[in-house]
């Protein structure tokens, strides 16, 4: 696999890369700003690209902006959103546009560094990592609705680990039951909300977030 | 008490200008009956006409209220004493003008209160009223400035906590993590180290929620309208955000209209849960207008302490609210807040 990091804060950026490398990712490039971000994509072609959200000049959603720009000029590569905070409009923009593997983190994240390395392989192979503060908004706003309130408390939290973009195997592991009694609860879950049922995990997350987006 | 009678000005002054009339005419009859001499009835109408006059004024006066009430009132009696004299000149056999010099002292007297009348604020406010006017207007040029310093300090914090203490914290974590994955064969530091990490992660997440206390990132980022649209993804009922503006009012108002909006999404919420909530934010005469209408029960109590909460955060920006909530009709929030 190989990624590039754009991150303006030296000391996080060598903290990553050191991580990254220490556990067998091979780190191409760094860049401290957007169009660093694609000049390195331009010229490493990597899988994916960990990218700060508040880079130089304005520090405000610089980060996002070349993500979005990056992920329509090249199809399939994968974005890591790494922030400092939780932001939906954020994360709406991103999975709205493009296609490839997506993934919203707050950084602290990176230091479970496990879970960060599934993250990150996730999102290079096209799949989908969002924060679980990220998900955990996304119901917030929709837990008003009848169709959620009619989830039992196991299935919630199934629903949840699906939108923060983990497997099967990978819900199983977190909740300590076998893969076969996940299986059950997400069927159970699609067809209490109406969602299609599909195999692709990728999919299967994008339609649990549009779900958990969609208004009134 | 007995009723007091009360005489309808219009009745008296025209009973008055009727019964001078009839005299008048009366006493030229009478002058004509007897012969037609010298035409001495002009006396008798010269007598008749001041006190007319003179009711006139008071009559004419009335329409005024105030200082010009008095002036309208001042003025026709001055006609009506110049207009006398010039008559007793004129039936005395003219000659050398006399009434001029009474006539001017006359207008200088009016002139005189046609200047007081008009400058009497100003004359009175020299003194304690003076100072009082300027002082209102130091202290709202100083709050307001002390608003926009406080307001851009907190940003400043904000963003110092962001990318100071918390990338620390997290570049701290990350470190830490290192040394865990590093120590696999003294499992008691690993768990030190463990615990070390999770405290890291823990003040963390206090300085964000600190932060997003101050202003949200996506305010500083975007601007009032995406903030609103923020705030609605958090809201069950369902937000839509409607904006007409262009650019972007000052940090203070921003930070303040954001709370404000925050604030009443969260009493539609709390009273008129999963109600469709629309937020419209326009400008207008130097003023940022913000709307929030829920299509909830309505019937809100405005002494509530969520509306009371609300007015006072508008109120410390020198703004305006109005709560229109009639039972079964929704609830309409208009604040406008003052942006220059």
């Amino acid at each position: 696999m190989r990624v590039v990091i754009v991150e303006d804060q030296a000391l996080l950026r060598e903290g990553i890369v050191a991580l990254l490398r220490e556990n067998g990712v091979e780190v191409v490039g760094q860049a401290e700003d957007a169009p660093g971000l694609l000049r390195l994509i331009n010229g490493h072609k990597p899988d994916l690209a960990i990218v700060d959200v508040r880079l130089p000049p304005t520090f405000t959603d610089e980060g996002i902006k070349a993500a979005i720009e990056a992920r329509g000029d090249h199809p399939g590569l994968g974005i890591l959103i790494l922030s400092q905070y939780v932001e939906p409009v954020y994360t709406s923009e991103l999975l709205a546009n493009g296609s490839g593997g997506v993934g919203y983190l707050l950084k602290e994240r990176v230091a479970d560094i496990p879970a960060f390395l599934d993250a990150i392989g996730r999102v290079a192979e096209g799949g989908t990592a969002l924060d679980r503060e990220v998900v955990a908004e996304l119901v917030q706003g929709k837990s008003g609705d009848s169709q959620l309130a009619e989830l039992t408390p196991r299935e919630s939290e199934v629903l949840s680990l699906m939108a923060e973009g983990r497997t099967n195997a990978g819900i199983a592991e977190t909740l300590v039951v076998t893969p076969g009694a996940v299986e059950k609860h997400i069927s159970s879950i699609f067809s209490k909300l109406d969602l299609p049922a599909t195999g692709a995990d990728h999919r299967r997350v994008l339609a649990v977030l549009t779900y958990l987006q969609a208004t009134v | 008490m007995p009723a007091r009678r009360h005489y309808d000005p219009d009745t008296i002054f025209a009973t008055q200008a009727a019964v001078s009339a009839a005299m008048g005419f009366f006493v030229t009859l009478i002058w004509g009956l007897t012969g037609a001499g010298t035409f001495w009835p002009v006396w008798v109408w010269f007598g008749l006409a001041i006190p007319l006059a003179i009711n006139f004024s008071w009559w004419y006066s009335r329409q005024f209220v105030g200082r010009r009430k008095w002036l309208a009132l001042h003025m026709s009696l001055m006609a009506t004493a110049s207009g006398a004299l010039i008559l007793i000149w004129l039936l005395s056999g003219g000659g050398g003008f006399w009434p001029g010099i009474p006539i001017v002292c006359l207008l200088v007297l009016l002139a005189c209160h046609l200047f007081l009348s008009e400058n009497w604020e100003r004359l009175l406010a020299s003194g304690r009223e003076k100072e009082l006017t300027q002082r209102v207007d130091q202290l709202t040029r100083t709050r307001k400035g002390a608003l926009e310093a406080q307001a851009a300090q907190l940003r400043q914090v904000e963003r110092d906590l962001h990318d100071g203490a918390q990338s620390r914290l997290v570049a701290l974590s990350m470190q830490l993590a290192r040394a865990e994955s590093k120590l696999d064969d003294q499992p008691e530091a690993k768990e030190l180290v463990r615990q070390a990490r999770a405290e890291a992660g823990e003040a963390i997440a206090e300085l964000r929620d600190l932060a997003r206390g101050i202003a949200p990132p996506v305010l500083a980022d975007r601007g009032l309208a995406e903030a609103a649209r923020s705030l609605g993804t958090r809201t069950p009922g369902g937000v839509t955000v409607e904006s007409t503006l262009e650019g972007r009012p000052p940090p203070v108002v921003e930070t303040g209209a954001y709370f404000v909006i925050a604030e009443s999404l969260t009493n539609a919420t709390k009273h008129a849960p999963n109600a469709p909530v629309t937020v419209t934010l326009g400008e207008g005469d130097g003023q940022l207008n913000i709307v929030v209408r829920d299509e909830g029960p309505g019937g809100a109590d405005p002494r509530g302490s969520g509306l009371n909460g609300l007015k006072h955060r508008v109120e410390a920006l020198d703004g305006r609210m109005g709560i229109s909530s009639p039972p079964g009709g929704g609830t309409v929030i208009r604040v406008d807040l003052p942006c220059e």
